[in-house]
Order: structure tokens, then C-alpha cells, then sequence
């Protein structure tokens, strides 16, 4: 039997596989069967299968209990308003450039830099923009008539001009390209992703409700990012520059139970979760509040820390 | 006559000493460990998504166990009638290779897909990572080529039309040579795989979007389960048929070198704006460092684990009250697990998305101008092509096909001679 060299690399390689080394070759033969040659995968519990069988029997019969997915029942009179505002407790830092490295005569126009624009916070009142704000389960709606004016999300210089949109289910949204080259539009989980040629729009009705805000995306130019929010009830809005937010009319005298969202959050899904046990405010980012009628009910200032917002 | 030991021993002697002992070995561990048995096939459950989710060990045990009910194992396949599957169709797919009790041959599936596509349809069968592109994931219940408007179902016509020609340019080989009803217990089967996807998906998804008093239980209830969660996958696919696109026929006295012009001129220019992606010399050398959805899920979980165990990296837990840091150590465990999961086989290595090359005359869709036509117009699911609908007319998109169907032939002037040119002769 050949003696693998300590500095001889090639030498020790050699010999396990050499059939000179017959006991080598056993060793590992053995050592393989022993362990297997794939990495271990993570484990997951697997299913109950005596509770499986009860299932299947409900799943069978039409009058399989509970009336889960009911609408909640009304309970309140009357529509209030909620507001409030978020800040940011921390430093935002210099936003990232873009790797802009396509159509720069267009993109890049006047020197002007792209950049990331996934934490906006105003300098001089700390307010933090395109926080998403909407009601969970609105029992009822004030406004019952979707909105038959266009809402305009709009494109130039290679850049969505709204980061962060809300729209009704079923309002129609003008899909613009103010550019002189043309772009697509891509909003993932809809059938939406068109050519949207230069100088031209397109119409577009959201058919489903999003649950959290959605990515918009241009896959010609890969550095361009939205997110939409569609909603049947339309009880959403999105924080402004200063980090105020206003939702009217929505239904009072009842609980609600408002969903909190923000595209750096680092909660699931997006969720922003914060310290704030008065609103009841969960780590799934949802908060209890119940309106009086025909008032204005000012959750104040909402702290956002920068641990919660992944910086 | 001589006895089987002496013969046995005369034998050993001959053969180099070391070598007996390692062969007595190797047939030692084999009586030990066996070659027989192996452990009944079983649907490994959506691992990223679950783990994307956040669902608790007793979560993940809640959707294997509704899946179970609903969908029964890959060796007894159950179709609950909202689904509008056949059984009998997937019988004969399902299960190891065997004869069944008239002699038919069962186990399609295993036999023909599983390796690149997975027992559970996940397209991480043994040799996926082995494959460019990687093969089909059913789950989402995203396809590409069919003849449905974009975010539509394909047609079983569709489907049966991808097994008769496979996928040129990919490794999707054709199983012509299968008979009619073996090809349609594959497509069966695959459709029951991926609404069996679908749904584990959206079930996985729904623990995010209970309410805080269902303390982490999903209901288990006809309403919820096959109303709220089975049923919109199923009408997708119901409705498929309905979704045509609708294709006017192309001019009759179409002049065709007047056409391809025209073609030539959409696909240069802003309006139709292929040569973005498709690059200016259209060898698919244009946008290459975008994803298709597949693969961009992939990143977006691994740029989120990434800026996490960094974040985490930076956290000092030293004036942590216990809550904190009990959360503290509970995004830890998540990021390891999530990054244990994207690492040990339940996804693969992320690539980015070639745009086609369309001088070598190879449509992985079909090269019928009809697909063509298909692919323009509604774009391609689950890949960045966008569709040219509603802003391009169909009489451009058929002008559009006319250029890309001649773009493998062109006639280039500037090289002088009048013969058709291939990508090689020039680059």
C-alpha cells in the first residue's frame, strides 16, 4: 500500500480512489452507505393522519360546521375619521445609488442620480413617508361607489413617481410613461404586466384585493420600484412626506382593526410592528381603535424605531 | 466432486489478501444495511414559503395534515370533487413503476417526471440543479406556454401539447411515443399537483391573515378549507378554457417582406420595445440581469436572511429586558433555519433569466406564428416578458411574429453576400 504524502496532495487524492488501495475504497464505500451522500434537509413534523381522516370526512360532508370567513356583523352607528402621523427615531443615512446602466441619456438626465427610496424620511420633521395604513375587515362602507376617475401612476426619467399607491379595487389606473423611450409595468400577483410605450398609458383595473402591498416592478429597467395596494373598501392610505396619514369615513362606533405596513419592515410580510400597547399594537403590525361618530380621532405620533424598519 | 467451501476457499486464496477482506466487508455492511426497503414517497411540504411565513413546527403540522386530507400521499392521490380531477387518471400516475391488477402499467409519473420535477412537483427532483433551465416548479401554478391570456391557467389542450413536443432548447424532452391516455394521466396529474401546490401555498399564507383570537389555528372547516382557500384555485383552472386569446387572422394579401419592415421597425422601436431586452442584435444579449418569478422568490428571501444575520451581527443584546431578548433569539433561530432551509436542498441557486436568442429559430413555446403570436400578446407568465396587448395592435403583433420568425434567416447586406445568416457567422 502506497503512504499518502503529507504535502502531496494530488498523491492523497489519488489513493482513495485507487484500486491499488482496496481498504480505502471499502473504508469509503462503507462510510458512504453508512451516511448517504446527500446533505440532511430540515426537518418538518409530518401530518396526523388519524386527524386527517376526521378532516376528510367534513371536507366530504356539505354541512361541515363553523361559518368561518363570515363578514364581521355591524355593530356601530355613524362614520369617523382616524389620522396620525409616523417618525422616524433614528438616522436614515445617505439613501443608496441606483445601478442605473441602461438608457442613461434618459435615466440619468441633468446628472440626476437615482436613488434607493425604501426608507424617505423628512429632514426636518423626521416624519417617514409610504407607510401603508388600511382596515382589516370594515363592516360596512360608506362610500360604496369605486371611483370612475382614472388614478394616475405615472413614470419619468426612469422612475415611478409614486414609490408607494393605494386604489380601490376596480378603479381604473392610468398607467403612464411620461418618458421618451418606453418601459413595462409589472405588478407582481395581477395579471398586470405590460408594454407601456413612450408617451402613452394604459388602463388597468385591479380585479382582487392585494392583502399587503404588492411589488410594481420594470423589468427593462430592473432599478425601478413601486408598490400598489389595492382594497375593495378603499379605508387605506399612504403616509405622506411629513409622515401623516388621514383615513375618512370609515365606519365608527365599533372596533377596527388596522394593518400597518412599510416596505423596510422588518416583521412578516411587511408588517411594522411597534411598542405600543395603548392601540393594542401586535408584532403581525395591526392595531385596535374604535371611532366615535363624526369626529376626528388623532392617534398622535407613532415612533418608528430603525430596528423596526431593518436599518 | 469437490465441495462449494473448497472451491470457496481456493478462490480466496487466490485473490490479493486485501482485497478479500474488503470485498467480505462491503458484503458484511451490505447484509447489515440492505438494498430492499425504502421508505414510502411522501409530499414534502413548501419549506420556503413556510419558513417565509413563520408558521411554528405545530403550523407546519397543521397544513401537512389538511393536505393529507385533501390531497391523500403520491402513492394514493385523492381529488376532492371541487377540483374536477379525475382519480382514475391519477392512479395511473401515481405510485412506484408497478402493474396493477389488469396489467396496466401505474407509476407514470416516477417513471417519466419525478426525476427533474420532483414526487411533490416542486421541480427539485435529483437532477434539477443538474438542469439549465432549472425544470418546472408546479406549485405556484404559474405556466408559460399556452394559448390563455397571461395570468390564466393553461388549457389541457396546452398542456398535452408541451408533453407531445417537449421543450425545445430546454431539457423537457417529447413523450410522443406515450399513448393518449398515459399522456392524459400525466397532465392530469400535473394539474393535481399544482392546485395540490396552490393551495398548500395559500393555506400557508393564511395563518399571517388570522385573526389574533384564532391563536395561530387555521379553521377546519368545509367554509374555510374548500370555500375560502381550495375553490379560487380550482375555478382558475375551470375557467382556463375560457380565457382564450382571442387571435384575428392575419391579412390574407398580407405582402410579407412589407410586413417583416414593418416588424422590423416595432421591434427597433419604442412602442414594442423588444430590443431592450432582446438585445439589438437580438441573441438575447440585451436586460440579463433580471429573474424570472421562480427564481426571483429565491433572491428576495436571501437578500432578506442576508440583511438579517448582518443586522443581527451588529445587535448587542447586553441591556436586553428578558421579552427582547427572547425576540431576539427568535429572529435568530428563524434566520438560521431559513437560511438552512434555502441551503439544504428545498431551493436552488438562484440564476437570472436569459432573454431568448431569437436568431437560432428554437421557441421553447411552439414555433407556430400562432405562438408566437400567443407569447407577444400575452406576454410569458412568470418570466419578465411583458405583454404587447392593449398598447400594440394585432396587426403589429402579426408584423412583430413575421420579423422575429425571419430573424434566424436574415439577409445581412453589410457582409456583401446574399445568404442567409446565422448567429455563428456573425458573432
Amino acid at each position: 500500500m502506497r503512504i499518502c504524502s503529507r504535502n502531496n496532495a494530488d498523491d492523497c487524492g489519488g489513493v482513495a480512489v485507487s484500486p491499488r488501495n482496496p481498504l480505502v475504497a471499502a473504508a469509503l464505500l462503507a462510510c458512504l452507505m453508512t451516511f448517504g451522500c446527500s446533505a440532511e434537509r430540515v426537518s418538518t413534523p409530518g401530518a396526523d393522519a388519524g386527524r386527517a381522516e376526521q378532516l376528510r370526512a367534513t371536507l366530504a360532508s356539505s354541512t361541515g360546521g363553523g361559518n368561518a370567513g363570515e363578514a364581521a356583523a355591524s355593530t356601530g352607528t355613524g362614520w369617523g375619521t382616524l389620522k396620525g402621523r409616523f417618525l422616524f427615531a433614528g438616522t436614515p443615512g445617505e439613501p443608496k445609488p441606483l445601478m442605473v446602466d441602461k438608457d442613461t441619456e434618459i435615466c440619468s438626465k441633468a446628472g440626476v442620480k437615482l436613488v434607493d427610496r425604501s426608507l424617505l424620511v423628512d429632514p426636518a420633521t423626521k416624519g417617514l413617508a409610504n407607510v401603508v395604513v388600511f382596515a382589516r375587515k370594515a363592516s360596512r362602507v360608506k362610500e360604496t361607489t369605486v371611483p370612475a376617475t382614472p388614478l394616475v401612476f405615472d413614470q419619468k426619467q426612469c422612475e415611478f413617481l409614486s414609490p408607494v399607491f393605494a386604489a380601490r379595487v376596480g378603479q381604473p389606473i392610468d398607467v403612464h410613461n411620461s418618458d421618451p423611450i418606453g418601459h413595462n409595468t409589472n405588478i407582481a400577483g395581477t395579471s398586470f404586466n405590460q408594454l407601456i410605450p413612450a408617451g402613452q398609458g394604459t388602463l388597468y383595473k385591479a380585479d382582487a384585493e392585494t392583502g399587503m402591498p404588492t411589488m410594481v416592478t420594470c423589468n427593462i429597467h430592473p432599478w425601478m420600484k413601486a408598490y400598489a395596494v389595492f382594497r375593495k373598501d378603499g379605508y387605506v392610505a399612504v403616509s405622506a412626506a411629513d409622515g401623516s396619514f388621514t383615513i375618512p369615513d370609515l365606519p365608527a362606533g365599533e372596533p377596527l382593526e388596522m394593518q400597518v405596513w412599510h416596505e423596510r419592515s422588518s416583521g412578516p410580510n411587511g408588517a411594522l410592528g411597534l411598542d405600543n400597547p395603548a392601540l393594542k399594537w401586535t408584532p403581525k403590525g395591526r392595531f385596535q381603535i374604535q371611532l366615535t361618530p363624526d369626529e376626528v380621532e388623532d392617534i398622535g405620533t407613532l415612533e418608528v424605531p430603525a430596528s423596526a424598519l431593518g436599518t | 466432486m469437490k465441495s462449494q467451501s473448497q472451491i470457496v476457499s481456493r478462490t480466496l486464496v487466490r485473490l490479493h489478501s486485501s482485497w478479500a477482506v474488503a470485498a467480505c466487508g462491503v458484503t458484511l455492511l451490505m447484509c447489515v444495511s440492505g438494498c430492499g426497503s425504502t421508505p414510502a414517497a411522501w409530499f414534502r411540504p413548501n419549506m420556503v414559503e413556510a419558513t417565509k411565513q413563520r408558521l411554528t413546527p405545530d403550523q407546519e403540522r397543521q397544513v401537512s395534515t389538511v393536505m393529507l386530507a385533501m390531497f391523500g400521499t403520491p402513492d394514493a392521490p385523492v381529488a376532492p370533487p371541487e377540483t374536477g380531477l379525475d382519480e382514475a387518471k391519477l392512479q395511473l400516475a401515481a405510485g412506484p413503476v408497478h402493474s396493477d391488477i389488469v396489467g396496466r402499467k401505474n407509476g407514470l409519473y416516477r417513471e417519466h417526471c419525478a426525476h427533474c420535477h420532483g414526487v411533490t412537483g416542486d421541480g427539485l427532483g435529483p437532477t434539477a440543479a443538474f438542469l439549465n433551465p432549472y425544470p418546472r416548479d408546479y406549485r405556484p401554478g404559474v405556466f408559460k406556454f399556452k394559448s390563455t391570456e397571461r395570468s390564466d391557467k393553461p388549457t389541457h389542450e396546452d398542456l398535452v401539447r408541451i408533453l407531445h413536443n417537449g421543450i425545445p432548447g430546454t431539457s423537457m424532452p417529447s413523450f410522443a411515443l406515450l399513448s393518449p391516455p398515459k399522456v392524459e394521466a400525466l397532465v392530469e396529474y400535473v394539474k393535481y399537483l399544482s392546485i395540490r401546490g396552490e393551495t398548500e401555498i395559500a393555506l400557508m399564507r393564511a395563518f399571517f391573515e388570522l385573526d389574533d383570537e384564532a391563536q395561530g389555528k387555521l379553521p377546519e372547516t368545509r367554509e374555510f378549507l374548500v370555500d375560502e382557500v381550495l375553490t379560487p384555485v380550482t375555478e382558475k383552472w375551470k375557467s382556463a378554457a375560457d380565457a382564450l386569446i382571442a387571435v384575428p387572422e392575419m391579412a390574407s394579401d398580407l405582402d410579407l417582406a412589407a410586413s417583416i419592415a414593418k416588424g422590423k421597425e416595432l421591434f427597433y422601436g419604442d412602442k414594442a420595445n423588444c430590443v431592450k431586452c432582446h438585445g439589438p442584435t437580438a441573441l438575447g444579449d440585451g436586460q440579463a440581469n433580471d429573474y424570472d418569478d421562480w427564481n426571483k422568490a429565491i433572491v428576495e428571501v436571501s437578500k432578506e436572511v442576508k440583511s438579517g444575520l448582518e443586522r443581527a451581527g451588529e445587535t448587542s443584546t447586553s441591556g436586553m429586558d428578558s421579552e427582547a431578548l427572547a425576540e431576539h433569539r427568535g429572529q435568530l433561530a428563524w434566520l438560521d433555519k431559513f437560511g438552512r432551509v434555502l441551503d439544504g436542498g428545498d431551493a436552488l441557486r438562484p440564476r437570472t433569466i436569459q432573454p431568448r436568442n431569437l436568431r437560432h429559430g428554437i421557441y421553447r413555446g411552439g414555433r407556430r406564428p400562432l405562438d408566437l403570436y400567443y407569447r407577444i400578446h400575452a406576454g410569458i407568465n412568470g418570466a419578465p416578458m411583458p405583454a404587447a396587448k392593449g398598447t400594440v395592435p394585432p396587426e403589429e403583433i402579426w408584423h412583430i411574429v413575421n420579423y422575429v420568425k425571419s430573424l434566424p434567416y436574415e439577409l445581412d447586406g453589410e457582409l456583401g453576400a446574399d445568404r442567409p445568416m446565422v448567429a455563428k457567422d456573425r458573432f
